[in-house]
């Protein structure tokens, strides 16, 4: 009868009611995402990679930094992945749907759920967008611009270069059967920036 | 005759009426129509170009739309703005004024003709925000009664009712009995009469084994927990209102063993921008009204963002969420496996996630809620169109096996998904 009552009083949805064995519940081991004491017991431990390092199999680092000098400097960045085949294009487009098109819309034209929410979202399909050179796009992802965060935190550097490879995939569609010779002109346009 | 006469007269008469009025009612609509039509076109345009940066009726990143020709110096000067934009904004005195004010400046479109940038203007003039959706109608929902403790006490009240009469009826019995001289033995009082004490005796044990069994079943099972969490995040505001997609913020559980709690610079991505709670009035279950807009000023002090001069001011520090979800540690659970793998959606384990205002833990998390699942979830295989998994094509007999009729589909049980193994180890 008193187990009865003792077990059928930690009933509340404010806390987590009991367990049989905590030893066998909560770890010893520090787990992910919680607070640990080990700088403060002298342990050397280093929450994050060690400077100069790369990932197994992973890209060079990008060097350039995050001021309007670096963002000039991104336009002769080229990007160092082999094009995307359509499997890749189709992990792109879900990576772009997760991370990008709740603003920039699902058909890159700005008209995601948060338009409206969030100011100044680019809508790509705008020509200064689409002539826009794919290593000034990687920069704006890395670092952020105006009102847009940096995802660096979210995509690594692999998968930033194949958005924007999807990007640039989707912006040729508009942009093609309209008029090459816009085109053109805005690949020559680059061209002499890239010379300044 | 002469009324025959008459009555053409008067036919004549209201033929001309009636088409009379038919042009001027056409000739209305038309007039309307046009009218409508226009304002559509400025609304079009407005979307098609000015919206990610103004709103008709209020500040956003650009100034509010609606009267801006009077504000402006001359009325014309927005015409000559929108398509002039680069060389303006260094040598207008009005133009380097908002932009002092705004930070930020306006994309050039050469495009656009004064007859767009009129009806865009026009349309901001005569717009009326719509009505804000329905707040009064929230929180008047009351939870359907729980009628059980009602019955409950019914049933007690006719019980001791049956009782009593019983009683009654005995000793009415002994009664009409003394009177016709049929002697009985004295009653044995009801506190020791057996049969009744065995009842009683069983209902208590099958009471208490009910509530205890129940009791120890739950013991580390927490289901329905709902911690206070530091912050008042909504899921249904982020990811059911806004769409959020959950891996936007909890991209950890495609990669990884663990569904990464977002570290502050997520949040950020959206909420440099989004300083306000502007959608439906949110109440807790309690039916505590929560200011939205508090809340973020509270994201604002764990990051050390200033919203008024857009910087990062003062240290920041991590925001520490009460952890929901725990499997003892006994066991091994990894959300990549589930998640890119398995291909299932969050929802499968963590509920309707969207429609939650406060997360609370959806599911049993017991092994015998692990189990059914490996159960009854049919495997997806790779298939010719490069779906699925290709983790799985060690396991070619099973197609061999579906191919010859042997099975309809495989079940994560039969690719192990019960070995005990596979997690506890």
């Amino acid at each position: 009868m008193l187990a009865t009552i003792v077990l059928f009083s930690c009933n509340d949805r404010r806390h987590p009611g009991r367990i049989y064995m905590p030893d066998m519940t909560y770890s010893r081991a520090y787990e992910a995402n919680a607070p640990n004491d080990l700088a403060a017991k002298g342990i050397n431990y280093l929450p994050f990679p060690v400077p100069g390092t790369i990932r197994r199999g992973d890209l060079f680092p990008y060097t350039l930094s995050n001021d309007s000098n670096g963002y000039k400097l991104a336009i002769d960045i080229k990007d160092p992945l082999p094009p995307l085949d359509s499997v890749g294009l189709n992990e792109a487009h879900r990576l772009f749907n997760i991370n990008c098109a709740i603003c920039h819309g699902p058909n890159l034209d700005a008209q995601g759920p948060l338009a409206g929410k969030v100011g100044g979202i680019a809508n790509l399909k705008m020509p200064q967008y689409v002539k826009e050179p794919e290593g000034q796009m990687f920069h704006v992802v890395t670092y952020g611009k105006n009102n847009m965060g940096s995802y660096a935190s979210q995509l690594d550097r692999r998968q930033r270069w194949m958005v924007i490879q999807f990007i640039k995939s989707e912006q040729a569609k508009i942009s093609a059967p309209k008029d090459s010779v816009a085109a053109g002109s805005g690949t020559t346009k680059d061209s002499t920036m890239a010379k300044k | 005759m002469s009324t025959i006469h008459n009555s053409v007269l008067v036919m004549h008469y209201y033929r001309r009426f009636i088409v009379r009025t038919i042009t001027y009612i056409t000739f209305l609509l038309l007039f309307f129509f046009q009218n409508f039509l226009y304002a559509q076109n400025g609304e079009q345009i407005f979307k098609a170009n000015c919206a990610t940066c103004h709103k008709p009726d209020k500040d956003f990143t650009g100034p509010a739309l609606a009267h801006a020709r009077d504000r402006e110096p001359t009325k014309e000067w927005a015409y000559k703005w929108v398509n002039h934009v680069d060389e303006m904004i260094t040598t207008d005195p009005y133009a380097k004024q908002l932009f002092a004010k705004f930070n930020s400046k306006m994309t050039q479109f050469s495009d656009l003709k004064k007859e767009d940038i009129k009806a865009v203007l026009d349309w901001a003039d005569s717009y009326t925000p719509p009505a804000a959706p329905g707040g009064a109608v929230k929180g008047g929902e009351a939870a359907p009664e729980d009628n059980s403790l009602l019955y409950g006490l019914l049933t007690l009240v006719l019980a001791v009712v049956a009782l009593i009469l019983l009683q009654v009826n005995s000793n009415l019995k002994k009664l009409s009995d003394e009177k016709q001289g049929i002697r009985t033995p004295n009653p044995v009082p009801f506190y020791r009469n057996k049969a009744y004490l065995l009842l009683a005796v069983i209902v208590v044990f099958l009471i208490g084994g009910y509530f205890t069994i129940e009791g120890a079943v739950g013991l580390g099972r927490m289901k329905g927990y709902q911690p206070i969490q530091p912050i008042y995040y909504s899921h249904k505001v982020h990811a059911g209102t806004n769409q959020i997609s959950c891996l936007y913020c909890h991209g950890g559980a495609q990669d990884s063993k663990h569904a990464n709690i977002p570290s502050v610079n997520v949040c950020m991505n959206c909420h440099m921008a989004i300083k306000e709670y502007t959608g439906e009035p949110v109440t807790t279950d309690e039916g505590i009204s929560i200011n939205g807009t508090a809340e973020i000023q509270k994201l604002y002090q764990y990051s050390g963002w200033n919203p008024t001069s857009k910087t990062y001011d003062h240290p920041g520090k991590p925001i520490e969420w009460v952890r929901i979800h725990n499997l003892p540690d006994h066991v091994y659970f990894n959300h990549s496996q589930h998640v890119k793998v398995g291909q299932q959606q969050c929802q499968t384990c963590h509920g309707p996630i969207q429609e939650m205002g406060q997360v609370k833990q959806f599911a049993e998390l017991s092994m015998g809620w692990c189990i059914n699942c490996h159960r009854e979830t049919k495997v997806q295989f790779n298939d010719d169109k490069g779906n699925g998994n290709k983790f799985y094509s060690i396991y070619e007999k099973f197609h061999e096996d579906i191919k010859n009729k042997k099975y309809d589909s495989v079940t994560v049980e039969k690719i192990g998904g019960t070995e005990c193994q596979k997690c506890h180890y």
